[in-house]
């Protein structure tokens, strides 16, 4: 049986209320709120935090795929996928891909996944699609885009939902694009693109896949349709035989459409509350759309994802549409640092990318940075490497206004990590007061500083989510 | 160590922002007052050393700068760099290299310029990803929450440590922040990094000092009555204390053990010295230092500055030259500027800051934070 796994969820904690959108612009805006990327996140992070979200507790040793999917991949050239595959420790025997080219990426990157584990390519994959998607302010796509990312793993055993069939319809359309000298996104007339490109191309291979899987489409428990806005996937609905009422409610009014994240974040939602037996169908359209069908496993009740509602709890205010453009890049933030060489980077990679320290055997002292004499013990060449856990409490702390980082104050902290070790680090993503002595922490991988044209990730700390 | 090695002839450039000198300039400033206090000739000068932490677009890179600016060549010098500790390290060098026999008289210089960089003199440094986003008044708040969230000390304590050293600088005509501040004013002053605000923290300064020193048995011949080395320690922990999971934050190590090195060399027990210099670059660490320095025991140093024990007419007063908080901060030549000081408290020469009939004075750097420490102790002759 080929099917889903595990799925893992990442929202940016930060929340921009709609109105600020359309008080700086006199404009109407629906009512709710958008998920803010923060400076430091970009889709190469979020798509971390939610693998690691997904792979939980589970050993990564498990997985010998990743592909990642975006529209806003911080690179336009770079294996990004082998950067979250390092980054979330998966052996270096990994394949891995990075697609993008349309929102449709998302959903293609879980049956392409789930292909190569059909044909044997794969033992179990890992799926991560993410984006932060720029829009023009004051256009009517900013206040409808959110930013997150969505990871689902895939594979042979322990499967909660199996893949049932696919199918795809493709056709040139010109409907939502960005050129390569672009930076926002452009939506060529919006009602007819959603009815003759979306609805259409996304209706039909409804259709087909209901046709392959011999499925009357009232059979359907839900449909995850990553759709420009409700009446649309309506649309698309109707046009395949099923109802509206089948639609997974979408998450716009808190969280907004997030791009190639969005079927999987609907189809993880689906994962909630579907019964075994259950048909549940993913959808993404881009010039033309692509349907997979899963069924809902016996395994299911007792291995369902961490609900999404939980993951959008303690939301922290956006305190100014002027911030938000800032997050969005669109006003600039200037971050002071020096390039890492590609030679540290390399000679470090462990260290500060994989996250591992050194665990004296003749002691026990768990250290970082790695180091070849014991800070307890003063042993030579006693070393382990130590894989540091990502929990902790923050031991000590400052806020600073005087780092070279575009935005302040800037908390600071030592953090005891659970399992060893001791790390200093920027904490991000924390509300007024919620940085002093005894708070839980979780690490997050983030991005530094830009520097020489590039751009440099580490990780940072953030209040631990209530669990 | 003890009793061979004497101060002869001292030199301290103005602190402060110093545009319109350059790092040679500064250095020449404080090497020729220090030779006309001694009543020598350049040509004297056997060896020098040379402390500078950042070298900088004018010079500071190696010793060169140093016999550049004084055309002193074909002698022995050595550029010496220890983090802040840096000032008083190269003043413990030269007294090793007369102690050893060596040389006769030795002009040891310290001089920084840190205004000339750009970026308000702040120096940036350290790995590009490990630690970044750290400042020195953020990494030295780490010690003072932790400090804070074990022995309760409050801000207002904090504040009196900036009200005590600016009233002392302001009577100091070569202190880089020549004014009074109020408890009130500290309070209110913006935050830089929790929880110090402006005025629980030093300025970035430019400065030079110079102190020379000789032979003890020939200090006789030179104009001023000379001051004595009784002991000096230097202790080196951690650079990177923040990994260190057995650190407590509560002081720092190796001010306590450089000042044990010193104290045993000189003889003498913590409570035998009359004042010191100590490293205040920010309100906490002047607290932490006394108690690390064996002035009172750990968690007590607010108590004696609220006391007024530490205050220029208190029982031992703490940094009568204003301090690095008042005095400035020109790192490398911080040290040798706090030997000036106590040279010239022992010389009583201190004029309206003077500390009443000291035997024996002190002077303390710390850096890293915590991971290097000097102490010098300095007596009459």
């Amino acid at each position: 049986m080929v099917g889903i796994i595990r799925t893992g969820a990442y929202f940016p904690r930060r929340r921009l209320d709609r109105a600020l959108i359309g008080k700086a612009w006199g404009t109407r805006v629906p009512p709710g709120t958008r998920t803010v990327a923060g400076l430091d996140e970009d889709a190469l992070t979020m798509a971390t935090d939610a693998v690691l979200a997904c792979l939980g507790e589970g050993d990564p040793g498990r997985y010998d795929a990743l592909y990642f999917a975006s529209t806003s991949s911080p690179y336009g050239e770079k294996q990004v996928a082998s950067v979250i595959a390092t980054a979330v420790d998966l052996p270096r025997e990994v394949a891995v891909a990075d697609l993008g080219g349309s929102v449709r990426a998302g959903l293609g990157a879980l049956r392409a996944a789930l292909d190569g584990v059909r044909a044997g390519s794969h033992r179990a994959a890992l799926v991560v699609a993410a984006d932060v998607r720029r829009v023009e302010p004051e256009s009517e796509l900013e206040p409808l885009l959110g930013d997150g990312a969505l990871a689902v793993a895939v594979g042979q055993d322990d499967v909660v939902a199996e893949l049932v069939t696919t199918a795809s319809v493709s056709e040139e359309f010109t409907y939502v694009f960005r050129t390569d000298e672009q930076r926002y996104l452009q939506v060529s007339e919006p009602r007819f693109g959603a009815t003759y490109g979306y609805a259409r191309d996304m209706g039909d291979a409804i259709a087909l896949a209901l046709r392959r899987a011999e499925l009357p489409p009232a059979r359907v428990a839900k449909l995850a349709l990553a759709a420009p806005d409700a009446r649309t996937a309506a649309d698309a609905a109707r046009r395949a035989g099923c109802e509206p009422g089948q639609l997974e409610t979408s998450l716009g009014s808190e969280v907004g459409v997030l791009g190639t994240a969005e079927p999987l974040a609907l189809l993880a939602r689906s994962l909630e509350t579907a019964t075994p037996g259950d048909f549940l169908l993913a959808g993404a359209y881009g010039e033309g759309a692509d349907v997979l069908v899963f069924r809902a496993t016996e395994r299911l009740p007792a291995a369902r994802p961490r609900p999404l509602a939980e993951r959008l709890a303690r939301g922290l205010p956006v305190p100014s549409y002027e911030r938000f453009l800032r997050a969005h890049a669109v006003l600039p933030g200037e971050s002071i640092g020096e390039p890492v060489t590609s030679m540290i980077e390399w000679k470090e990679l462990k260290q500060n990318v994989r996250l591992y320290g050194s665990r004296c055997e003749s002691c026990g002292l768990v250290q970082y940075p790695q180091a070849r004499v014991c800070l307890g013990c003063r042993s030579r060449d006693r070393m382990a490497d130590h894989k540091l856990g990502k929990r902790g409490s923050i031991f000590t702390f400052t806020i600073d206004n005087l780092a070279p980082v575009p935005e302040h104050p800037l908390p600071m902290a030592v953090v005891d990590l659970e399992g060893g070790g001791r790390l200093y680090l920027q904490v991000t993503d924390a509300a007024d007061g919620e940085v002093k002595v005894g708070t839980p922490v979780e690490l997050t991988f983030r991005r530094l500083h830009e520097a020489g044209g590039n751009r440099y990730y580490f990780w940072k700390a953030r209040p631990l989510e209530a669990r | 160590m003890k009793d061979r090695v004497a101060v002869i002839g001292i030199g301290c450039t103005k602190f402060g922002d110093r545009f319109e000198r350059s790092y040679e300039e500064l250095i020449c400033d404080a090497a020729f007052e220090a030779y006309a206090d001694a009543g020598i000739d350049p040509s004297e000068i056997e060896a020098a050393y040379l402390g500078t932490y950042l070298p900088g677009p004018g010079g500071g890179k190696a010793a060169v700068s140093l016999a550049d600016a004084l055309r002193l060549y074909d002698r022995p010098i050595t550029r010496v760099e220890n983090y802040c500790a840096t000032g008083t390290d190269a003043f413990r060098n030269g007294c090793l290299a007369i102690a050893s026999g060596t040389y006769d008289i030795v002009l040891v210089l310290g001089a920084e310029k840190l205004k000339d960089r750009g970026g308000r003199g702040i120096p940036r440094l350290g790995h590009p990803l490990l630690a970044r986003g750290n400042t020195a008044p953020g990494l030295f708040a780490l010690a003072a929450n932790r400090y804070i969230h074990t022995f309760g000390l409050r801000r207002e304590t904090l504040a009196k440590v900036a009200v005590k050293n600016h009233r002392n600088g302001a009577r100091n005509p070569k202190a880089h922040l020549r004014m009074e501040v109020t408890e009130e004013q500290v309070l209110k002053a913006p935050i830089i990094a929790w929880p110090f605000g402006l005025f629980d923290c030093c300025p970035t300064t430019d400065g030079a000092a110079a102190a020379i020193i000789c032979r003890a048995d020939l200090a006789k011949r030179f104009k001023k009555a000379p001051v004595l080395v009784k002991g000096a320690g230097l202790a080196v922990t951690s650079g990177r204390p923040y990994f260190d999971p057995t650190f407590d934050y509560l002081g720092f190590r190796s001010t306590q053990a450089a000042a044990e090195q010193a104290y045993a060399m000189a003889g003498i027990a913590a409570s035998d010295i009359d004042f010191a210099e100590v490293h205040d670059c920010f309100t906490w660490t002047e607290i932490s230092n006394i108690e690390d320095l064996g002035f009172c025991r750990k968690g007590e140093g607010g108590k004696l500055e609220e006391e007024g024990q530490t205050a220029l007419d208190g029982p031992r007063p703490i940094n009568p030259s204003g301090g690095l908080k008042s005095f400035g901060h020109p790192i490398g030549a911080s040290g040798v500027r706090m030997i000036t000081e106590c040279v010239t408290q022992l010389r009583g020469e201190a004029g309206e800051r003077q500390v009443k009939d000291p035997e024996l004075g002190l002077a303390h750097n710390v850096g890293g934070p915590g991971a290097v420490s000097c102490v010098v102790v300095l007596g009459q002759g």
